[in-house]
């Protein structure tokens, strides 16, 4: 059996976060990455927050869908919140990613649309980024940092908000990109 | 407007900014940051100041805070830009761009 040697103070802080995080929308994956907190703790404090008990089932995160078009922006745009302020405040990770993720939540708000990227799959984005999974590439029209798979060549890129694809919105970006990959090897071969 | 009038209301903008910033500051700090375009080292003159600093600090001629969008992001946000066919698609965009301009605060 484990010893409890954590101090209360600092439970309470992972409670909180907990809490913050669960009211967001996290699921216990989300929880369980971000907190030190045991499982059976982290269903008890969800059913205690929801009102139900959490859903199950793996999360099957690929890197893709941070390239679609409307999700592109979404992501990149709570990227580049949570990179302003992991450069100006010095703070936990999880904080910064809860703030962070705030202000994306209000930014959506007023913009009157539907948040688009959900808690995990901001915290997703975070940890593709961190391992170099995913990273920002300035856009060469508005010079803009958006989400791109890594060695995206800078000079070439366009973000997809300076040039939508056809069907914007319907994930054409994404069928595009792969249709220009595809072009791209063949023309190599 | 007469100069007198513009003076004044230069006065009653740096007022009501400072205040405003040291509100935003001790309600949230990091998110202020943010919302402010400053560095940390900032906040805390800003939080520093007392009522007497920030009454004397207004009384200027100049403006104590700038226009921080640059011409990129200025242009989306009026939406003058050909591609802005869509309101929404194009206040996204300049927010993105806004949200990257940290170079100034860090």
């Amino acid at each position: 059996m484990k010893t409890r040697t954590k101090s209360l103070v600092q439970e309470a802080h992972q409670v909180e976060r907990a809490v913050q995080l669960i009211k967001m929308g996290a699921r216990i994956q989300l929880l369980s990455s971000t907190t030190q907190l045991p499982y059976e703790r982290l269903v008890r404090i969800y059913k205690e927050v929801m009102g139900k008990s959490p859903s199950k089932g793996q999360l099957p995160f690929s890197t893709d869908w941070f390239l679609s078009w409307q999700e592109n922006a979404h992501s990149s745009l709570f990227l580049n919140v949570h990179e302003y302020l992991n450069k100006t405040a010095a703070m936990e990770e999880v904080d910064t990613f809860i703030k962070a993720y705030r202000l994306y939540l209000e930014h959506v708000q007023l913009l009157e649309v539907d948040p688009v990227l959900s808690v995990t799959r901001a915290w997703r984005l975070v940890q593709f980024v961190d391992n170099g999974m995913l990273t920002m590439t300035a856009c060469s029209d508005c010079g803009g940092h958006f989400v791109t798979y890594p060695h995206e060549i800078a000079k070439h890129y366009v973000c997809g908000l300076c040039n939508p694809p056809a069907r914007a919105g319907h994930g054409g970006g994404n069928a595009l990109r792969r249709e220009k990959k595809a072009l791209a090897v063949a023309a190599m071969a | 407007m007469k100069l007198e009038q513009l003076l004044a209301e230069v006065q009653e903008a740096n007022l009501s900014n400072l205040l405003l910033a040291q509100s935003l500051i001790r309600a949230d700090r990091e998110q202020a940051l943010y919302r402010l375009g400053i560095s940390e080292e900032t906040a805390n003159l800003l939080t520093s100041m007392t009522p007497t600093q920030v009454v004397r600090a207004a009384r200027t001629n100049t403006l104590l805070f700038q226009f921080r969008p640059d011409e990129a992001v200025f242009t989306l946000l009026t939406g003058s830009r050909q591609e802005a066919s869509n309101d929404t698609v194009s206040r996204m965009h300049a927010a993105i761009l806004q949200a990257g301009r940290h170079q100034e605060a860090a």
